[in-house]
């Protein structure tokens, strides 16, 4: 098999062809080789690398095994939102290995699953209940005794993983106490923090994400320089996600300790979350959203040799793929995927293109584009009233033209409210909303 | 892997449930979700809200009746990090 990292062939080809990709990679910082370890194996990483894209590109796909039907699952969107690369993690469990790096002499174990993820023996179940399992019927006509034989069986069969051997102490929380805090440092999470900074006022951005920069580092095409940068004077908090948000204070969390932040004005710009979308075994290990490929890719790891790329934006990235020579990639740009073929891995796919149905097999990644639905989880915890878009499919905060919610303080911005929209809508959007919520802020100052 | 099609990852909910819960004549975001127990599970329903909303109103043909309430954690956080919060904490 061929590796699962760019070669230095790989990295000039690229920076001919795909100068853009060129400068992610560029910009990357690349720790001392080491090793991790999982389920037992030695698996070749770089120090500070993030966990799931050592496992990937030592071809390690089978992380964990869902909860009922015992189903292999492995990472799927590499951004948090999913639960597919859940690991136990130097003793504790439900690891996200997306958002966590390899550390020297810490050792990853599979999940719900007995010996390992990839031989589980409980997998038998998916194949007993071939459809679901129905526990508003299943054996309620047996009588109380069996009733509760099952539902002890069941509660023993479900779960995610283990309580830690030892119980951990707490970390004391940090607070702090600022004008604006703005959700999410992509395009318009910038534009927004930025305003808000010309403007004289504190400002704390806060993302998930190891770095800044948001979707817009995964749209491989577009140049590192046309991207906005956030402002100095703005404070920036990564790999920090919103856990809560209550009156003015909304509560971080970087993985081991919570920030508590006060803030006069909250933005929320954290954007969209990225699904595969429904079709039959849509959960199978080897499924990917577009942008989880793009962002292994741009930090050095082909999350597959051989992977199909359905829908336009997926065919794009897959023409960047294509590029690297002695891989087997294959683009349906207007194809619909129907079913992931493969038995604990992709293998295959069926699709309908142009109304005919097709099978492609020689596969082992499939990659699909769906479009992301609005986060409007925070900005509906803050307050604002939650609507159905008919246009964009998906539930999103009501605001005004200014970006203002129904709770005075609480605006909204970016893809969160615009949907699929260019880099540059994004950030103008953000920049705009920034702006008012600064004009707000000011007409309120404190004396 | 016996072919499913996973509405909610989390809690294992496959589509042919859902559409037994319509059929059933849950018809709301909430029914559903009592009836099935998608949305409960890691992702607090990130994934699957809107993916179950969209069935439904496929089902229904009208516009989905409001998500369930957002509650925090939005994000997975340990007890031990939230207990930092307490100022009496040793």
């Amino acid at each position: 098999m061929p590796p699962r990292r760019l070669s230095s062939h790989d990295l000039a080809l690229l920076a001919t062809h795909h100068p853009a990709l060129s400068a992610r990679l560029a910009a990357r910082t690349v720790g001392s080789p080491m090793t991790v370890v999982h389920d037992g194996v030695g698996v070749a990483a770089f120090e500070g690398e993030v966990l799931a894209l050592s496992l990937l590109a030592a071809d390690r796909l089978v992380l964990s095994r869902s909860p009922k039907y015992h189903r292999p699952r492995g990472a799927t969107c590499l951004r948090g939102h999913c639960e597919g690369c859940l690991v136990r993690y130097d003793g504790e469990p439900n690891v996200m290995a997306c958002l966590s790096t390899v550390r020297r002499g810490a050792e990853a174990h599979s999940q719900n699953a007995f010996p390992t993820a990839g031989l589980d023996l409980m997998r038998v179940t998916d194949w007993f209940f071939p459809k679901h399992l129905d526990h508003h019927h299943l054996m309620v006509d047996f009588g109380a005794a069996v009733n509760r034989t099952m539902q002890r069986l069941t509660r023993k069969l479900a779960g995610l993983g283990t309580l830690p051997e030892e119980p951990r102490t707490p970390v004391e929380a940090a607070e702090h106490t600022v004008d604006a805090l703005v959700v999410g440092a992509g395009q318009s999470g910038i534009g927004a923090a930025n305003a808000l900074a010309a403007a004289g006022l504190r400002v704390l951005v806060c993302d998930e994400a190891p770095a800044p920069g948001g979707a817009a580092l995964d749209a491989l095409d577009t140049p590192l320089d046309t991207l906005a940068r956030l402002d100095p004077r703005v404070g920036c908090l990564t790999g920090t996600a919103a856990v809560a948000t209550y009156d003015d204070t909304t509560l971080l969390v970087d993985g081991v300790r919570l920030y508590s932040v006060r803030a006069r004005a909250r933005v929320f710009a954290n954007g969209g979350i990225a699904s595969v979308g429904t079709f039959v075994n849509n959960d199978a290990p080897g499924v990917y959203t577009r942008d989880a490929f793009a962002r292994a890719l741009r930090q050095g790891v082909l999350a597959s040799d051989r992977a199909l790329f359905v829908g336009p934006g997926a065919a794009a990235l897959g023409a960047i793929a294509k590029t690297l020579p002695h891989r087997g990639h294959k683009i349906e740009a207007e194809g619909t995927v129907v079913e992931a073929v493969g038995s604990g891995r992709v293998k295959g796919a069926v699709l309908t293109v142009g109304g005919a149905r097709r099978q492609v097999t020689n596969i082992e990644a499939l990659v699909v584009d769906t479009p992301a639905h609005a986060a409007y989880e925070l900005a509906g915890q803050a307050g604002a009233e939650i609507v159905w878009s008919p246009a964009m499919r998906c539930f999103t905060p009501q605001r005004t033209p200014d970006g203002a919610t129904r709770v005075p303080g609480v605006f909204v911005t970016g893809s969160l409210c615009l949907g699929e929209a260019t880099v540059a809508a994004r950030h103008a959007d953000g920049a705009r909303v920034g702006a008012h919520a600064a004009e707000w802020l000011n007409e309120r100052a404190t004396p | 892997m016996s072919g499913k099609v996973l509405v909610c990852r989390c809690e294992d909910v496959t589509l042919d449930e859902v559409q037994k819960a319509l059929e059933a004549g849950h018809h709301d975001i909430e029914s559903v979700k009592r009836y099935t127990g998608f949305g409960t599970g890691w992702c607090q329903g990130k994934q699957c809200v809107v993916a179950c909303a969209r069935v439904i109103a496929e089902h229904t043909g009208a516009s989905p009746t409001l998500p369930i309430t957002p509650r925090p954690p939005y994000h997975p956080v340990s007890l031990a990090a939230l207990a930092g919060l307490d100022e009496e904490a040793p």
